[in-house]
């Protein structure tokens, strides 16, 4: 069947750059897109290269296809977690990376083992097949004006989307700052990647640990605050995490003024703005599906209750 | 082998059993690269209300085994919304548009059927008198039958579109319900609605949805929607029944007709997989052809009891 074609999208508001950006992505690999911004939804048949234990509860998922994907940071894509009835629907994951891989798309997911549709995935063998709907939703906004960097920050399994972004800005060269944090330090993932993406564009990569058995003691947050406390700024500010990081993460940004965007997760059964389970509020009082208008958000979209 | 798969629910002709349900398939288009509408035997639009509603705080949706509670409170864009930004489109696709039609009191609903009069292109209406997840409205008309035979007599009155009463599975009298549809003028049955249901989250003690309970729907309540349909399509043999609840595959399509149903429409299983009604058409004119059948009507009420 043909998946391509004509749908009839929703524009983000305020986004033009953003929508420049995909198209130019689209156009250098000839990917169909649909006019409106976004490269057309695919469900892709992929398989699994890889899976690597990254720390007590968090694996690496490799996942090929033939099909090409073309993403950006911040995208996510719906994935099956096997076949029958018992886990039901797919589950949504922000990429970690897409990149050409010969004539094949690699995938990677981090994922974090939460219930049964993560368990199976984590059992997995090499070869298995899944389908994967994607690309799905709207990424990060990462063109930055001459001069000026980014901050990144990853709170847990929020890093996906954090390092896809650290390490498509280091191969453009963008700077940044990289904020990592995480209860312990078992469950800090990919450091060596994240530190050399930070360590090419000459930015700071801080750690912070709840229990402070590595890097900075505290919640990843306070280690912002310190240092905005102490006058760094940046040209906008990009987060995933867990909602209370976020909520801390949008407040300060309120306070100090800075443009920040974030990536939300709101439980999802489609991925494709017709269940209405994922719904956010925004600012402006409209209530819509994260999956369409985000998964990332500027902020200064969201209702009050993100940061007030 | 060729199959005819052409149907009829009353007077309204269909060019296959597999309609896209009421809240899994948008307005018509937005899943459209997946599933063209007009390929299915007819799409029923999200329920329409008066004027926009927000629905209901999150978290809505919550995955069961082998099923889904849902509890969305009727968001919509409104029917003004629907005729103006939508329909057109949908309609120059040709696609066959039921519109699934919500109000929270009896005036809410004629206000939604006399702003669809004045459109062409819409095929037939579908009452939702068994939403769950609202406080006014939906399932307060379907579970009383005197207050469901005045709805529907009253939404009779105002149009000659056919007319569809999806009835609630939570209703203490199916039959008694479905009788009273009948009664008020209604041309077809749609059952069933979702499960009254609910999750709860044993570390933190809570339900896990906002609103407490929701709507059961998926695999796990197809049991219960092919003895519904039987039992209505017994009481009420020569009532056009459409069938819902579960179906995933070409076979459950099947074995909806059997019990008595003219049609089918595919749910829970477009949120699994958006291209799943064609898919389940497709399986649908395998097993007839597999099992000799030349015309899918032959299947409907052929249930052999014992």
């Amino acid at each position: 069947m043909d998946l391509r074609p004509e749908q009839k999208l929703k524009r983000r508001h305020g986004r033009a750059d953003n929508r420049a950006g995909r198209e130019a992505v689209a156009k250098a690999a000839q990917v169909t897109h649909n006019g409106a911004g976004m490269i057309a939804r695919r469900d892709l048949r992929v398989s699994v290269a890889a899976r690597d234990e990254l720390s007590p509860t968090c694996f690496r998922l490799t996942l090929t296809s033939t099909d090409t994907l073309v993403a950006e940071p911040g995208q996510f894509g719906m994935l099956t977690c096997g076949d029958g009835f018992d886990p039901l629907l797919r589950r949504a994951f922000s990429f970690a990376s897409v990149a050409r891989r010969g004539n094949q798309t690699a995938v990677e997911l981090l994922l974090k083992e939460v219930g049964r549709g993560t368990g199976r995935l984590r059992r997995l063998g090499s070869g298995e097949t899944l389908r994967l709907l994607a690309p799905l939703g709207h990424g990060f906004a990462l063109d930055v004006a001459e001069g000026e960097r980014l901050a990144l920050i990853a709170g847990g399994i929020g890093l996906p989307p954090v390092l896809f972004a650290a390490e498509v800005l280091a191969t453009r060269k963008t700077p940044f700052d990289l904020y990592l944090g995480a209860a312990r330090a078992a469950e800090l993932l990919e450091l060596e990647r994240c530190a050399a993406a930070t360590a090419a564009v000459g930015g700071e990569f801080v750690l912070a640990t709840d229990d402070g058995s590595r890097g900075e003691r505290g919640v990843i947050t306070a280690a912002l605050a310190r240092r905005l406390a102490s006058g760094r700024r940046w040209a906008r500010a990009l987060a995933c995490g867990p909602n209370p990081m976020l909520k801390a993460f949008a407040r300060l940004a309120h306070e100090s003024g800075i443009e920040a965007e974030m990536s939300l997760e709101e439980p999802m059964a489609c991925g494709l703005g017709v269940c209405l389970g994922c719904v956010v509020e925004l600012a402006d009082g409209r209530v819509v599906p994260s999956c369409q208008e985000g998964p990332v958000f500027p902020a200064s979209r969201l209702a009050a209750r993100w940061w007030a | 082998m060729s199959v005819t798969c052409a149907v009829r629910v009353g007077a309204l002709s269909l060019v296959n059993p597999v309609l896209a349900a009421s809240g899994t398939f948008g307005y018509g288009l937005e899943l459209a690269e997946f599933c063209p509408p007009e390929q299915l035997g007819a799409l029923v639009t999200k329920g329409l209300s008066p004027k926009p509603r927000l629905g209901n705080p999150t978290p809505r949706i919550v995955e069961t085994a082998a099923g889904m509670i849902n509890a969305i409170g009727l968001q919509n864009i409104g029917v003004e919304a629907f005729c103006r930004d939508v329909l057109p489109a949908l309609a120059g696709r040709g696609a066959t548009i039921v519109v699934n039609v919500f109000g929270e009191t009896m005036l809410q609903y004629l206000e939604v059927l006399e702003r669809c009069e004045q459109e062409h292109d819409i095929a037939a209406y579908e009452l939702n008198v068994s939403c769950p997840n609202v406080t006014a409205g939906g399932m307060e008309f379907g579970h009383d039958p005197v207050q469901l035979e005045r709805l529907t007599t009253a939404c009779r009155s105002r149009t000659r579109r056919p007319l569809w009463v999806k009835l609630s599975p939570n209703a203490p009298d199916l039959v008694g319900a479905a009788r009273a549809a009948v009664a008020g003028g209604a041309d077809a049955l749609t059952l069933i609605n979702t499960l009254r249901a609910m999750a709860v989250d044993a570390d933190a003690r809570r339900p896990v949805l906002a609103t407490g309970c929701g709507g059961l729907s998926g695999p796990a309540i197809k049991p219960v929607a092919l003895r519904m349909v039987w039992e209505v399509h017994r009481a009420l043999p020569e009532t056009p029944l459409v069938g819902i609840g579960g179906v995933e595959s070409g076979r459950d399509v099947a074995e909806f007709l059997l019990v008595g149903a003219s049609a089918v429409q595919v749910g829970t299983a477009i949120f699994r997989d958006p291209t799943a009604p064609l898919r389940i058409l497709r399986e649908f004119q395998e097993f007839c052809a597999e099992h000799g059948i030349h015309d899918a009507t032959e299947l409907i009420g052929g249930l052999q009891w014992r």
